[in-house]
This record gives structure tokens, sequence and C-alpha cells, in this order.
């Protein structure tokens, strides 16, 4: 197996993600599905389980280039459920089906337990009962017949994988006014894409002001009060040191993310600690605006010190200061981990989730074999 | 999009056009990391655990590389085995590397060029880069701001890459660095000199040629030379044709910058973002490890883009351990910051480890202190031991109660102690084994003979069961390394030494001399500078015997010239070349022209007319030969003209040769004057005096003639003036 890890792309992935030419989360998104559908045309399998161990082969190796973009490893994880899924569907499983028919019927907490949170059910359509019956694994006169009946319909999968993930902004922003009312003033820090569609959606029907903090080192928040602003959205920016004071007059904080964990915490963008440690002291309700990408079955990252990602400390001081480069230590964490329990809501592509739900979302997404790949 | 068309698998190699070149100098043409290098290249020393060839090829695989030739001399087996077992030699690494072995008479980077050039590896730009780089620049960037520029200049041959630094910073080596002018608008480099700590260097002269070509000049003594040049294709073919460039600072690009007849331009590249450093010496070793360990070089560090194949993790106060669980602290050992630790390290209680980089591998013995280290792999300490600011090779052992201070350089599988007590500043190696010793072609031997040959005299606590041998302060041999290389220079290179008793301060006399003669007189500071500007650098013993050879062969190629009646393009290009070949000044040239020229001149019997006809047609002929052959200086013409006629029988002449000069446009009234204004020209204190007076009267003479002509003439213009 280890020679699909081996593959050209992987490999150019692999290295990008490791030298950083590829940053952010939904850009590591899409390239690592990108890279799977390319890993899936060309495998070779004759049942589901060397199919399975090809795409974790796989995944273990982006995983391991780069720890810290969550996010390759949740699409591995998707495209692993839908993979399982599809096959399902398409022979028609007899224990699966009969696991879910057992949940609908009687609902205990001890079932509950043991089997996690019932499985959404499948759609079962015509196109996949056409199938049924004729998909055979192990097949020793034609080992890739297997292959051959099951790849239309993973490249489907992956499709809508790929499909959710172009369409994260449009549908996370989809709700926009519902959140944000006239005349609020929001406040927000940092560049994400995601907040500056949802505050676009919503600026086409409520009027509103925005207020960004610079968020210093790296000064993202300005690129983002430009964007707003050239929306015609009213904009201040302000900086960093003034979010508590501005706090009192904020009605709503609205914050991006970088990876959202299973307790229901997340990384942000570092900066986010404050703001979200200010609101509480003010009751101002603090809402995250994410693609469910970024649900991570982790719940322990913020206990290892590394995974704030501390970058190169020469935007904080400059390199030319000799003198001081050799007596002090700079540290530039990217990221800041925001505990549950300064966070109100969740605004994700599917629905809007308090932080106690994300287990559930987590369950209902991802299989509990692959936590870890 | 998907990263890379699987389509054309290997189309990134096999497309001649589009692929980006590197070549990789591994070899450090010095000896300044011995006795660490007798058994190893320098290139394949571990920086913070991983082998330095390989931070190089990272820097080199960000800029989207393709293909690398790694030219090897010393130990080239050990390289091409190394690269053979790296990563990069996979497939899918996306890099091509061809380790090209050289022979062992290459002595310095010129010679690997000429070797380069012979072998015709490379096709394109490409990028130069020394064997000890550590870097995350976005070559790639530099590469294709070279290719503009070239589009629109031709002559445009290198890019240097520097980074900008403070003054004082670790990573600038004050041993080894060196003063760039620059364009302030295109930064094209228009001088290189480059500055060495000891002798220290306090002047730094620029042609004057450069400050009236570019109005705005920096001058820059703060920039990091990176050590990466992006270099056309023709940058070999120099090499090839000047056999006597070594360095590629020193010697290339100074040679090109003051050379007025290849007309090449040098562009330097200021890195505004990113880390580039070498690691030059002893002391720049030190200061890159600390560098990587502080993140500087994101994200070429241990926990994230780590060359080596381990993986480390980062934890509080930037201290790495290495990922796999196998790192044994005692619970009682202490872990400074800015330390990274290697897998299956075992580190005893009580021990205190600051700001070093400890193997793989290691054993720390209980009660053990180590402060700024460099520890390799395989290395055991023992108890009780104190180590600073010292490099320890792998395989070392270091018995009980031993001390190694500061500066201390332990080559590999050397055993010390118990209870040795080393002194600053020691290198320590093993003895030949016999196998090694029956070898006697191998260079390496040389030096380790030298420093046995030379036990008897040294004695040392190095413990009963020690196998070292102990190197001794100072050089081996006696010449001393020229340029950089000399000794107390290279004390400024050592790790751990701070050089206090070292004298480089400028005496404040000096510089204010210096002052007040730029302030007294202007004009004499610019011809006294111009004669010397340019050949300043040279060793004075080689300078003189030059230009009186240059003078004779100067003499006879115009003599020709002038009989067999050449073109002036091509008695003058014959001319620079020769100045080129001789390596003498501008106004050496422009003497020997003039000499030629007055000694052409027949002397007609009686004077007069014909005379006057004679040396019209000789300066009509070949008078502007004098502004051919590079750079226009009128007042010195005048100048060299005088003592040239003083000093000969055309004396008489000179007048009217200064006559005929001003009448074919080579002087005009202005440089007359100015020649006049000139002290020297009176010939005071020269021993030919009374025929330079004589001659400065003639001048004299001929500028009352200008004063009673324009007198004249706003005469008569004033006339003009009131007839309308």
């Amino acid at each position: 197996m280890s020679s699909y890890s081996n593959l050209r792309p992987v490999e150019a992935l692999a290295s990008k993600l490791q030298r950083r030419q590829v940053v952010g989360s939904r850009d590591a998104a899409l390239e690592t599905v990108l890279v799977l559908r390319q890993v899936v045309t060309k495998a070779k399998f004759s049942n589901i389980n060397q199919l399975i161990s090809i795409i974790r082969t796989v995944g273990h190796r982006l995983v391991e280039a780069q720890p810290k973009e969550h996010s390759v490893g949740n699409i591995v994880r998707k495209v692993l459920h839908h993979v399982r899924e599809e096959y399902h569907t398409a022979t028609g499983q007899s224990a699966f089906t009969a696991s879910s028919a057992q949940l609908d019927s009687g609902y205990s907490i001890a079932r509950f337990v043991q089997q996690g949170q019932p499985r959404r059910h499948h759609v079962t359509g015509p196109k996949s009962s056409e199938i049924r019956g004729t998909l055979k694994e192990d097949d020793p006169d034609d080992p890739d017949s297997f292959a051959r009946g099951l790849k239309p319909v993973l490249m489907e999968a992956i499709q809508d994988v790929l499909d959710e993930l172009e369409t994260v902004y449009d549908n996370v922003s989809k709700n926009a006014k519902d959140h944000i009312h006239s005349d609020e003033i929001i406040l927000t820090l940092g560049h994400s894409k995601t907040v500056e569609a949802f505050l676009k959606s919503a600026a086409h029907n409520r009027n509103f002001t925005a207020v960004v903090a610079e968020t210093a080192p790296s000064y993202s928040g300005q690129q983002l009060a430009h964007s707003l602003s050239s929306a015609g959205i009213f904009t201040f920016l302000v900086p960093d040191s003034s979010i508590y004071a501005l706090m009192s007059r904020v009605n709503k904080v609205i914050l991006g993310a970088h990876a959202v964990l299973a307790n229901g915490g997340m990384f942000a963008i570092s900066g986010s600690l404050l703001a979200a440690t200010a609101a509480r002291e003010h009751s101002t309700p603090v809402v995250v605006c994410t693609g469910q990408f970024k649900l991570t079955p982790h719940w322990n990252l913020n206990h290892q010190y590394g995974a704030h990602d501390f970058g190169n400390p020469s935007e904080v001081l400059a390199f030319e200061e000799g003198d001081l480069v050799d007596k002090v230590d700079v540290l530039n964490p990217y990221y800041d981990y925001i505990p549950p329990e300064l966070i109100d809501a969740f605004i994700t592509n599917d629905g809007d989730h308090p932080p106690s739900s994300i287990y559930r979302l987590l369950k209902e997404t991802y299989d509990d074999e692959d936590n870890e790949l | 999009m998907p990263p890379r068309p699987t389509a054309g698998k290997d189309s990134l190699i096999t497309d001649e056009d589009e692929i980006l070149q590197a070549v990789i100098l591994a070899d450090s043409f010095n000896k300044r990391f011995r006795p660490l290098t007798i058994r190893k290249p320098r290139c394949l020393l571990p920086v913070c655990n991983a082998p330095l060839l390989d931070w190089t090829f990272e820097s080199l695989a960000l800029a989207g590389v393709q293909e690398v030739f790694v030219v090897c001399r010393s130990h080239a087996e050990q390289i091409k085995m190394a690269i053979e077992g790296s990563k990069w030699s996979k497939p899918g690494s996306g890099m091509k590397i061809v380790p090209i072995v050289t022979a062992k008479e290459t002595f310095s980077p010129g010679d690997a060029m000429r070797d380069i050039y012979t072998r015709g590896l490379v096709t394109t730009d490409f990028i130069l880069v020394m064997g000890d780089l550590v870097s995350n620049i976005r070559i790639d960037e530099v590469v294709r701001l070279h290719k503009e520029r070239r589009k629109t200049n031709k002559d445009a041959i290198m890019t240097i890459v520097v980074k900008e630094s403070g003054a004082i910073h670790r990573t600038r080596p004050i041993g080894d660095s060196a003063v760039f002018a620059l364009d302030s608008k295109t930064s094209e480099c228009l001088h290189y000199q480059p500055v060495i700590a000891y002798p220290p260097t306090r002047f730094v002269q620029i042609p004057r040629e450069r400050l009236e070509s570019h109005p705005e000049i920096d001058i820059r003594y703060d920039l990091i030379d990176c050590g990466i040049d992006v270099c056309s294709v023709e940058v070999p073919s120099l090499f090839q044709d000047n056999f006597d460039y070594l360095d590629i600072r020193r010697d290339f690009v100074h040679g090109v910058l003051t050379s007025d007849l290849l007309m090449k331009n040098v562009y330097c590249h200021i890195a505004t973002e990113g880390y580039a450093a070498r690691v030059k010496d002893t002391k720049s070793y030190e200061s890159v490890s600390k560098d990587i360990l502080s993140r500087w070089t994101f994200p070429l560090v241990p926990d994230d883009n780590y060359p080596g194949g381990q993986r480390y993790e980062h934890v509080r106060g930037n201290r790495y351990l290495a990922k796999d669980n196998t790192v044994v602290l005692a619970r009682t050992c202490k872990i400074g910051t800015n330390t990274l630790i290697g897998s299956s390290t075992r580190i005893s209680e009580d021990v205190q480890i600051h700001a070093s980089v400890i193997g793989q591998n290691c054993i720390i013995g209980a009660g053990t202190i180590i402060k700024n280290c460099y520890i390799f792999d395989h290395t055991t300490i023992g108890a009780n031991c104190i180590l600073e600011k010292s490099i320890i090779g792998s395989n070392v052992n270091l018995k009980d109660n031993s001390s190694v201070p500061r500066g201390c350089l332990i080559a590999d599988s050397v055993i010390v102690g118990p209870g040795a007590k080393l002194e600053p500043f020691d290198r320590l190696s093993t003895r030949r084994d016999e196998v090694e010793a029956e070898l006697p072609d191998e260079e390496v031997d040389s030096d380790v003979e030298e420093v046995e040959a030379r036990q008897s005299h040294i004695n040392k606590n190095l413990g009963h069961d020690s196998n070292a041998l102990v190197w001794p302060h100072g050089p081996l041999s006696e010449e001393d390394g020229e340029g950089p290389e000399n000794e107390k220079n290279l004390r400024f290179m050592r790790i751990g030494d701070d050089c206090s008793d070292i004298d480089i301060s400028d005496p404040d006399t000096v510089s204010s001399e210096s002052e007040s003669k730029s302030s007294g007189s202007e004009s004499e500071d610019d011809t006294g500078y111009d004669t010397t500007a340019s050949s300043d650098v040279l060793p004075p013993v080689k300078r003189d015997a030059n230009e009186s050879e240059f003078r004779s062969e100067a003499k006879q190629s115009l003599v020709r010239a002038f009989s067999e009646g050449h073109s002036i393009e091509n008695a003058s290009v014959e001319l620079k070349t020769l100045r080129m070949a001789f390596d003498v000044p501008l106004s050496l040239a422009r003497e020997a022209v003039i000499s030629a020229v007055v000694g052409w001149i027949p002397i007609v019997q009686g004077g007069g007319a014909p005379q006057r006809q004679e040396i019209a047609r000789v300066i009509d002929r070949w008078g502007n030969m004098i502004n051919e052959i590079g750079g226009v200086d009128p007042v010195e013409t005048v100048t060299l003209l005088q003592t040239m006629c003083a000093s000969s029988d055309r004396m008489p002449l000179f007048g009217q040769i200064l006559a005929a000069l001003y009448q074919s446009d080579i002087v005009e009234e202005d440089d007359i004057r100015a020649w006049h204004a000139l002290p020297a020209s009176k010939g005071e204190g020269h021993r030919a005096e009374e025929n330079l007076k004589k001659c400065w009267m003639i001048g004299s003479h001929m500028l009352q003639q200008f004063d009673a002509q324009e007198s004249e003439e706003s005469e008569s213009e004033g006339n003009e003036d009131d007839s309308e």
C-alpha cells in the first residue's frame, strides 16, 4: 500500500503542506480532496478493505506532513465515511440496515452509549438498487470488477465533498440576516473568508456597523476592513488594545475558526481569545462562523504546546535588531485556543449549533475508527 | 486544481526550457572547522541534528529548483552516499540531484566554477549557493526578477541576495563581511569591498567614476551576504576566461565591478522577508543553530519543515524533544530554553542543559552542566562534567569529572578523561589508525601528521585513557593564510571567542587626520585618490613589477600601432587588454598613451610653423586615443603631459602640444585652468622643478591669452549691444 502514499501528487501536496506553500483550512481541504480523487481513480482494489487502507495511508502521509492543518485529516475522514456509506448502500449490506432498523424501533440510553449517535438514514435511490447484487468482492475471475462497479459512485461521493467545500461560504452566510440585525455593532478580527462572506451577505438586508481589530502581528484585520468598507459596510479599524474598551458598545462578536474541536472549543487566529474573554466580561454573545470541514475529532489539542503553531518571530521583532535578537526570545503564536465556555454558537454550512452539540455532529460526520489516521 | 498534472510525470526533468537549475559548491575550501572535518566534509556536519547539506537542499526545494549539481571535493564518496540515502533521491521528491566530483586540485570556488564550465553542466540561468546555506527566502522570486532585468539589460549577469541586519548581529560575521555600494533606485551593485576584522579595514574606496554615473548611492555595511547568487549562464565562462579568479566575492564580483572592459553589471537583491545565512565557521555555526531554535527560519524549524528524518515536538520555551517518546529525561534534570534533544538520548539526574543541541543516542551523566554546546550523535558524557560553548563530535566519550571550557572542538570518536581539564579553544582529534596512515595521498593527513609530530611538546591533563591528539593553538604551518584566513582574523570566526584582546578599534588620530585633509584642499585629495583608487587593494610589491612591465609592453604596442597605422579603436582595445592582463590603474595607461604620442612627434629643427604642423598632424591622428582607453580625465592628461615634457627633450613643444590638444577638444579651457590651479603643477619640490615651472609659465601665458580673448569677445558683444 505504501506505493500509493508515494504517488507524485500525494508527495507534491505533502511537501507543499510541509513548506507552508498551501495554507488556510479551506485551501488545504480542497487540495486534499483533489488528491484523494486522483488516488481513488488510480487505485486498484478488489475489496472494500483494500480501498480504505489505501485512502488511510495517503491520509496518514498528508496529516503527518502538516499536523497543524486539521482540515486535511478531516477531509480524509469524511471521504472515508462517504466511501463506507456508498459501499453499504451499493451492496445493501444487511448488518447495517438491521442496526438502523433496530435503532428506529427501540431507543435506549444503553444502546445510545454503545452505538453512538444514530446514523442518518441513507437515501436509497433507484441508482443504487441497480448496482445492488452485481457487486462482488474478491472475484477470482475478474479482480477489477469490484472496483469497476464501485468507482462511479465513489467519484460521485467525492464530488459531493468537493461541492460542499466549494459552496461552504454561501451556505454559511445564507442565514446571515437572521443573526445580524439593523443598527447592530459587530466586532470581528483577522481575515477569515467565512466571516467576510457572512458579513457581506448580511449587508444586503441589514444596515450595521463593523468594528475590525487590526490583529497584530499579521495585521490581516486591515485587509478585512478594506474589503468590508469597499463592499459598502460602515467599518471601523481599531487597534487590538482597544477591544476591551469598545466591548461595552458591541452587540455581537463574530469570529472565524481554524479548527473546531470535539469539546466545542476551537483554535482561531491569535487575538481571538482576547476578544472572546472581553465579550464574556460584558456578556456579549460570541458567534463563530465555520464550515463543517473544520470539525476535528480531537478535544485535547490545547494541551500540546506546539498546536498554537509558533511562527516566525520577525513579524514581532525585526531581524535587523541584531542586538536584541541575541538577548530576547520572541514567541509568535499563530493560533489561540478558545474554550467552549466563551463561545455561544457555531454557525455552520449545515445549521447552527451550540458548542455542547459539536460532539454529535462529529459522530454523524466521521466514523469512530478513523479518529486516528 | 491538482498540484501537478499526472500526465507529465517526467516532464519536469525533460523539459529543457523551463527547469530551474542550482549549483551547490559543497566544499568549504578552508579549514575553519578543523579538526571536526578531518573524516567528514563540512556539509555533512549536523546542524540541529540534520546534515547541513539537507538544510541547503530544503532551501532550494522551497524555491522550486528541479535540478541540483553538488560539486564536492574532499570526502566526495561520503557526500555521494549521503545524497543517495536521503529522501531527495526518492521518486517524487521533485528534485534531481547530481553529485559532481571535482579533482583534488580544485582549491578554490573559482576552480570549481571552471570545472562546471568545462563539464557544460548549466544550460540556463542558475542559482549558485554554497553547501552551507540555511534559508527560507523565496529564491524563485529573485530568479524571476533577475530574468526580467536580463530582458532589458543583457549585461546584468548576477544577482546577489543579501539580507539586512543591524551593524552588530550574531548572524553577520565580522571576520568576513563586506561593504556594498548600491544604486539607491535599482540596487545595482556598484562597488564591493571585502572587509575583514584583522587587520582592521579602515577605509573603503569607491572609484570616482561610479559617483559620476549614479547620483544616489547607498553605502552599506549592515548586510548579511547570504551566499545565494542568481547567475546567468555566462558566469562560469567568465571564470574560465579569468583564470586568476579564486573567490566568488573578493575576486569575481570585485573584478567584474572594477573592470572597465567586461562591462558587466552585478545587482543585489535585499531580501526584506525571510531568513538566509551561511554556516561559514564555528561562530556562525552557533548563531545559525540559535536562529533555527528560536524559529527565525520558520517554517524550517525542527517541529515543522525539518529536513532531517526525525520529528520533534515543540514544547514551551523553544525546547524541542524527539517525537517518538524515546528521550529519557530524569525527574531532576533541568532543560533550559532553546534546547533540542535527539531521539533515544538519556539525560540523567541533576543535569542542567542550557541553549544546547544534543544529538541522537547520547548519554549525559548525572550532575553534568552543559551550556551553549553542540553535541553530535552517539556521544557519551560522564557524570559531573562541565561543558561550555563547544562543539563535540559524534561517538565522543567524555568521562567523569571533565571540564570543557568555551571554544573547544572535539572531533569524532575521541576519548577524554576521566578528570580531564581542557583549556579554552583546545582542539582534539584521534590519532590516525594504521589503515589511514598508509594512504599518503589523502591531503587530510598532512595536517594530522604535523599535529602528531608535535605531541611531545604538549603536556595536558587529558585523563589516563585518552586517545586524543591535541592540536596546537595557532597555525600549523609557518605560512599564514592570505586574506580572511590569517590567524587573528580566524579568531573572529571561532565559537566562544570574544576577541577582547585584539585591538581593532579605529584610533582617533586616523579619522581626525583624514577629516582635516579632506576639509583642506579638495582638489589635491581628488588627484591623489584617483590614481590609487582601483589599485589599492593589491599588494604593492606585485604592482611595481607589473607597472614597469606594463610600461614597456604598452610602449611597444603603441609604437607598432603608430608605425603600422592601426585604427584608434584597435589600438585602444589592445591597450585595454594589456591593462587588464597587468592589472594596473587607468592613470598608468593614460601616461603610456601620452608619452607615446609625445614621443611620436618628430622634432623639426628650427621649430616654427613646420613644427606646429607636425604636432597638429600627430594630435589629429592619435590625440583621441587619450580618451579612448576608458575614462576621461583631461586635468590628469595635462598634468601627465607636463611631467612628460619636463623630463624629456620635447620640453619646448609643451605649449604647442597643449594648444593642439585644446584645438582638437581633448582638453578644454576649464581643464587647463584647473590644472593650472593645482599646487603640484608648479613643480615645487620635484626634481625637474625648473622645467615643470617653465611649463606652468607657458600655461599661464595661454590662460592670459584666453582671458584677453574673452574680454575682447565680451567687449565686442557689448559694442554690438550698443549699436543696436
